[in-house]
C-alpha cells in the first residue's frame, strides 16, 4: 500500500518548521517548499517513504540535488547525551571542583549575536550544506554561547536549525496524516475538529471493519457482512477513515492486482457498475442532492469524475434523507424509464440510445441503493455531523441488524447529553407506559411519535466517551509532557448497542443497587506520603 | 465456523461465543452449547444463572442478536444429588458399554424450559469492546481508548501482519484481528490469490497463558488469523516455529506490551546480524508501538529505538473518561421526589418560602392571642394554600440536565511510545531508481515560485491598468492626430 512513493500520488512533506506541505507528485515537475528550497519530484518518486532528505547544491553528473539524512544523523545529539547519561549515572551533575552553569549571568538582550540581518541573509545565498553551514557560522558568531547551559545550548541549536535547515521528510497519505494536517491549518473547523484519538474510538465503538470473503450461501442465514451508514460533515474524513478501517480506501496497487486474471479475460471484464457491491459497504446518507465528499480526492476518488477501478466506485453508497425517508418525492426514483426491447432500441439514433441506457442505469442504480438502505440489516451507524443526532438516530437506528453498533461524535458535549436524556431510564420506562396506555385503550402512534421524539427501547443504555492524547518530550534528562498544545473543541462519543425489546411483558428482576467501590482517592492528601497512596501494578 | 467477531450472521449459533448483556458495562460471555458439555445436570441442558435469573442455552440458540431473552424457571436446588446420580449412572454405562458419552443421551431428551415471571437479558454479539469488559483477566488489559489509539497508528489496516508480543489476557489480540481481517484463511470461496490475508502473530512468555490464549482463538473461530507462539522473545525473537530457522511472519505493525521492551527490539531490524531472516515486511514501513506504565522503561526503549534507526520516536498517554448524565432536580417543590435535592431554587422561591413561614407564625400567634385552636388555625392555613398543580412537563423531563466524569476515575494507564523503521534502502535502488526517474528533464516553468490567489489578483490587475492606461494614450494620440 504504501510500500514506496508513487507518481501522480498524494504525500506530505514535514518541513523543518514542523509544518505539513500537501503535494500531488507529477513527474517531471519541480517541488517548492518555499525558504527551505526546491527540488525535482522525479529525485524522491520510487523511493520509499519516511525518510529524511536535505536540500543541496546540485550534483555534477546527474544534477541530484537530495542527499538522504541516515537515522544516525537525525539522532545524533541524542545519541552521545544518552551515552553521557549512562556513563555518569546522572547527567546533570557537573564534575566535582568546576562550578555548574546555570543562566545567572545569561544577558537578556541580541547584543550577544554579532552576525547582522544582512550578514544572515548574504550568508543564505553563498552557503552550501544544506544551511548546515549557516547555523555553524551563526553559533560560531554568538559571544555567550559558552555560557549557555548544555540544554540551553542545544534549545538555541534546534532553533536556528529549524530557520535556516533545508529539510523535509516524507509521509504517506493516510487518514491520520490528513487529520492532523487539517487540524494544524487554519479551517479545523471544517472536520469538526476530530483528532487522530477520536477517529480510531469511533471506527471501534461502530465495530467498523472488513466483511471478510465469506461467500453468502456458507452461513445458515444469508446475510451480506460489513454494512454500515455514515453520516459525515466533515467533508468525507470519517468516510475516509471508516473506509480505511474496512480496506476500500486506497487504490490497488498495480502490481498488486491479479495478473492472471487479467490473462484469462483480456478486455472482457465488465464495467463494473457503482454502487454495485453486496457487502463491505459504507452509506453515506447526505442532506443535499449530493454528497460533500471532496477530501476523497486525496486518496485517488474524485467523486465529480470518479475513478472506476477505485474501490470506492462500487464500495460506496450514496442516499439523501428525503431518498430514505420518503423516495417518492425523488423524481429518480419514482419515474422509472420503461423497458424497451431490442428492436425498440435499435430503432434509436446512437445519441438517444446512450441517453436511454443513462437514465435506466441511474434508475437502477438509485432503485438498488435506496431499497437497499430502507430495508435494513446494517451492521453500524456512525455519525459525523452538524444536524441535531435524535433525529438521525430515529430514522436510522430501525435500520440497524441486531446488536449493530451506534457511535456519535460530537465536538461539544450538550447535543450528546441531551441524546443521552433520550434514552434515559425515566423516559424509557415513561414511553414503555404510554405505549401500553395506547395498545390496551386505543390510540394511535402518532400520539406516541410527538410525546417522544424516537424510540428509547431499541438502544441499551447508551456511553459517553472522551479522551485526548497528551504528548510528552524525551531527551536524555528533560522528559516532560509539551508545554502546549491545541485547544479548542474537546471531542464526545456516543455509544449504543441495536436491539429488539421482546413483545411480551416484561419485569425486571433482582432490582437491588450495588454500591461502587471506591478503592482510593484520587489526589493524596497534603499530609499522606505519595507512595503511600499509589496502588499495587 | 466463522468467527461471531468477524462474521457474527444474524442470529447466535451454537458452538459460538454469545455475551449475555446484563447491564451496562456487564456481560457475560459465554459459549452456547445445545447439550451439557460441562454436565451441570439441569433438565434443561447447559444453563447460564445470573443475577438476573436462569438461560438456558436452548433458549438462546437461533435467536436473533440483540434479542431481549426472558429468564426461564430452573429447578437450580434438586441438581446435586440428581447429577451425582447421573454420574453413577454413566459410570456404570461407561463400565458397561464403553462408548457412549452423556452428551448424546441428554441432547434429545432436554426439558422444554418455561418462561419466568420476571428477569430478562439481552442476547449481543461479541466485539472486542464488550470482549475486553468481560473476558476473564489473567495480566493487566489494554483497554478500548488505549486500543484504538494504538491500532490507529500503527495503521493496522486490513491485510496487514501485526505482532503482538505479550498476548497477556488476549484484550489487544481480538482487537487486532479485528484491525486486520480481510478473510478466512481456509475460506472456500475464491480469494484473489495475490492479496494478502491480515494476520496477527501473537507471543506469550507465560506457557499456561499461552495455552488458555490458545484455546480462546480456536473457540472464537479465529484459527489461522491468530497464531499464538509460547516464547521469550527477548532471547529467542519473533520467527514462526523455529526461533533460528522459521518462518518470518512479514510484520507490518509490532505493539509491545513488555516489562522491557528494549530487550527485544534487536530483533525487530531489516538484517539480524545472526544472519536469520528479519521478522518484518521488506516492501513495507514497520511501525512499532511499546506499552510502558513507567517512565523509566519509556526512556530506555526509546534511547535503544535510536541506537537501532527507528524514526519519527513520540511518546504519548492517552487520557480518557466516561461521563455520567443525568437530570439534577433541586427545589421545594421536589419533596418525596427520588434523587432530588430539596431546596430552594432561586432567591424568589427562598424568599417566597420564608415570607409564607412568617405568615404562618405571625397567624399562630394571633391565634393564641384571640385563644383559638392552633390546631383548627393550621387546618385553615393549609385549606388556603394553593394546591398545587400538576406540572405541564413529564417528570423525566424535570430538572436541569448535566453531566460529570464517572466514579472511578483511571488517571494513568501507560506510556505508548511509537516509532516508524522505514524500508530499507540500497545503494543500488537508489541508482536503478534515479535511472528510472531521471531528474534532469524538469519543465522550466514550474520552476517559479506558485503565487497565491492573491498575487495573481495583483498582478491581474496591474495589467489591466497598464492595458486601459496604454489604450488611453492611444486614443488620445489618436485625437491629438486628429486635431492636427
Amino acid at each position: 500500500m504504501h510500500s514506496y512513493i508513487r507518481p501522480d500520488q498524494f504525500v506530505a512533506l514535514r518541513l523543518p518548521s514542523d509544518m505539513l506541505k500537501i503535494v500531488k507528485l507529477i513527474p517531471d515537475t519541480t517541488v517548492n517548499l518555499g525558504k527551505y528550497g526546491l527540488f525535482p519530484a522525479n529525485q524522491i518518486i520510487g523511493r520509499p517513504f519516511y525518510l529524511t532528505y536535505e536540500i543541496d547544491s546540485p550534483d555534477e553528473k546527474d544534477g541530484h540535488v537530495l542527499r538522504a539524512v541516515s537515522a544516525a544523523e537525525l539522532h545524533a545529539e541524542a545519541l552521545i547525551a544518552d551515552a553521557d547519561v549512562d556513563g555518569e549515572a546522572d547527567g546533570l551533575e557537573q564534575e566535582e571542583g568546576t562550578p555548574m552553569r546555570s543562566n545567572r549571568e545569561t544577558v537578556d538582550d541580541a547584543s550577544t549575536q554579532r552576525l547582522t540581518v544582512q550578514e544572515i541573509e548574504e550568508l543564505k545565498k553563498t552557503a552550501t550544506g544544506a544551511g548546515r553551514e549557516i547555523v555553524e557560522k551563526i553559533l560560531e558568531s554568538h559571544s555567550a554561547l559558552d555560557q549557555k547551559t548544555a540544554f540551553s545550548l542545544a534549545k538555541y541549536t534546534l532553533r536556528k536549525r529549524k530557520k535556516f535547515i533545508k529539510r523535509f521528510t516524507i509521509f504517506p497519505m493516510d487518514v491520520s496524516l490528513l487529520t492532523n494536517y487539517i487540524l494544524e491549518g487554519r479551517d479545523a473547523a471544517r472536520t469538526l475538529e476530530l483528532r487522530d484519538e477520536h477517529i480510531g474510538l469511533l471506527g471501534c465503538l461502530g465495530n467498523v471493519h472488513h466483511g471478510g470473503n465469506l461467500a453468502l450461501d456458507s452461513s445458515p442465514v444469508p446475510k451480506p457482512n460489513s454494512r454500515y451508514f455514515v453520516v459525515d460533515d466533515t467533508g468525507g474524513l470519517v468516510v475516509a477513515a471508516m473506509a480505511e478501517r474496512m480496506g476500500i480506501l486506497y487504490p490497488r496497487d498495480e502490481d498488486e492486482a491479479d495478473e492472471d486474471e487479467q490473462q484469462h479475460t483480456p478486455n472482457k471484464r465488465p464495467r463494473p457498475a457503482p454502487m454495485s457491491a453486496s457487502g463491505n459497504t459504507i452509506t453515506v446518507v447526505h442532506s443535499y442532492s449530493q454528497p460533500n465528499l471532496s477530501l476523497l480526492k486525496y486518496f485517488g476518488y474524485d467523486t465529480d469524475k470518479p475513478d472506476e477501478s477505485h474501490p470506492l466506485h462500487t464500495h460506496l453508497k450514496s442516499i439523501s434523507w428525503m431518498q430514505l425517508i420518503d423516495p417518492m418525492a425523488d423524481p429518480i426514483y419514482e419515474n422509472e424509464p420503461p423497458v424497451l426491447s431490442a428492436s425498440e432500441l435499435e430503432s434509436f439514433k446512437q445519441s438517444k440510445r446512450s441517453a436511454y441506457f443513462h437514465k435506466r442505469n441511474r434508475w437502477e442504480k438509485v432503485k438498488s441503493v435506496v431499497d437497499e438502505a430502507r430495508d435494513g440489516g446494517f451492521d453500524g451507524l456512525i455519525v459525523s455531523t452538524l444536524m441535531e443526532p435524535a433525529g438521525i438516530l430515529k430514522h436510522l437506528v430501525p435500520l440497524l441488524a441486531g446488536s449493530g453498533s451506534v457511535a456519535v461524535y460530537s465536538p461539544t458535549i450538550e447535543p450528546l447529553t441531551q441524546l443521552m436524556d433520550m434514552y434515559s431510564t425515566a423516559r424509557r420506562t415513561a414511553f414503555i407506559h404510554r405505549r401500553r396506555e395506547i395498545e390496551t385503550q386505543g390510540g394511535s402512534d402518532a400520539e406516541l411519535n410527538e410525546e417522544f421524539e424516537l424510540d428509547p427501547t431499541i438502544l441499551l443504555p447508551p456511553n459517553l466517551h472522551t479522551l485526548r492524547v497528551r504528548q510528552w518530550q524525551v531527551l536524555p534528562g528533560r522528559t516532560h509532557p509539551l508545554m502546549s498544545s491545541r485547544g479548542g473543541a474537546e471531542g464526545y462519543l456516543f455509544h449504543g448497542l441495536r436491539v429488539f425489546p421482546s413483545t411480551q411483558k416484561i419485569q425486571a428482576a433482582g432490582a437491588f443497587r450495588k454500591r461502587r467501590k471506591v478503592t482510593s482517592t484520587a489526589t493524596p492528601g497534603s499530609d499522606s506520603d505519595v507512595e503511600m497512596a499509589s496502588t499495587s501494578v | 465456523m466463522p468467527s461471531p467477531f468477524l462474521t457474527p450472521g444474524s442470529t447466535a449459533q451454537a458452538d459460538g461465543l454469545a455475551l449475555l448483556h446484563l447491564r451496562r458495562d456487564q456481560s457475560i460471555p459465554t459459549i452456547l452449547r445445545s447439550y451439557d458439555d460441562e454436565n451441570q445436570g439441569y433438565d434443561e441442558g447447559r444453563v447460564e444463572n445470573t443475577r438476573f435469573g436462569s438461560f438456558p442455552h436452548s433458549t438462546l440458540i437461533n435467536k436473533p442478536w440483540g434479542s431481549q431473552i426472558i429468564a426461564s424457571v430452573v429447578d437450580t436446588g434438586s441438581r446435586g444429588r440428581k447429577s451425582d446420580a447421573a454420574k453413577k449412572r454413566k459410570a456404570d454405562e461407561l463400565d458397561a458399554s464403553g462408548t457412549t458419552t452423556g452428551a448424546d443421551d441428554e441432547k434429545s431428551s432436554l426439558k422444554k424450559p418455561v418462561s419466568a415471571s420476571s428477569g430478562f437479558i439481552h442476547l449481543i454479539a461479541p466485539t472486542p469492546e464488550a470482549w475486553t469488559l468481560s473476558l476473564p483477566h489473567r495480566t493487566q488489559v489494554v483497554y478500548t481508548p488505549d486500543y484504538s489509539y494504538i491500532l490507529h497508528r500503527l495503521r493496522a489496516r486490513p491485510g496487514n501482519t501485526v505482532i503482538e508480543a505479550g498476548a497477556g489476557s488476549g484484550s489487544f489480540t481480538h482487537a487486532s484481528v479485528r484491525a486486520v481481517f480481510n478473510g478466512y484463511p481456509d475460506s472456500t470461496a475464491p480469494a484473489p490469490k495475490r492479496r494478502r490475508l491480515g494476520k496477527v502473530c501473537s507471543y506469550e512468555f507465560h506457557e499456561p497463558r499461552a495455552g488458555r490464549v490458545k484455546e480462546e482463538v480456536s473457540q472464537h473461530g479465529l484459527d489461522g488469523i491468530v497464531e499464538v507462539t509460547h516464547r521469550d522473545v527477548y532471547e529467542d525473537g519473533f520467527l514462526l516455529d523455529d526461533p533460528k530457522t522459521g518462518r518470518s511472519p512479514n510484520a507490518n505493525a509490532i505493539f509491545l506490551d513488555l516489562p522491557a521492551p528494549w530487550l527485544a527490539l534487536k530483533h525487530l531490524v531489516r538484517n539480524p546480524p545472526s544472519g536469520t531472516v528479519s521478522p518484518l515486511d521488506p516492501s513495507s514501513p514497520a511501525y512499532l508501538c511499546t506499552f510502558s506504565p513507567c517512565l523509566e522503561q519509556a526512556e530506555r526503549t526509546i534511547s535503544t529505538m535510536r541506537q537501532l534507526g527507528w524514526l519519527s520516536i513520540t511518546m504519548v498517554e492517552v487520557n480518557h473518561h466516561m461521563i455520567d448524565v443525568k437530570r439534577e432536580r433541586i427545589g421545594l417543590d421536589a419533596q418525596g421526589v427520588r434523587g432530588a435535592l430539596v431546596a430552594p431554587r432561586s432567591v424568589d422561591e427562598a424568599v417566597a418560602k420564608m415570607r409564607s413561614d412568617e405568615n404562618r407564625t405571625r397567624r399562630f400567634r394571633e391565634a393564641e392571642a384571640e385563644g383559638r385552636s392552633v390546631e383548627d388555625e393550621r387546618k385553615t392555613l393549609d385549606k388556603e394554600q394553593p394546591a398545587q398543580t400538576p406540572s405541564e412537563i413529564p417528570s423525566y423531563g424535570l430538572g436541569r440536565l448535566v453531566h460529570r466524569t464517572e466514579d472511578n476515575l483511571k488517571t494513568h494507564t501507560s506510556y505508548l511510545v511509537f516509532a516508524i523503521l522505514p524500508r530499507e534502502w540500497s545503494e543500488e535502488d537508489e541508482q536503478k531508481c534515479r535511472e528510472k526517474w531521471p531528474s534532469a528533464q524538469t519543465d522550466a516553468d514550474a520552476t517559479a515560485a506558485p503565487k497565491s490567489k492573491r498575487q495573481m489578483k495583483q498582478e491581474a490587475r496591474a495589467k489591466r491598468q497598464q492595458e486601459e492606461q496604454e489604450a488611453q494614450e492611444q486614443s488620445q494620440q489618436g485625437t491629438d492626430a486628429k486635431d492636427e
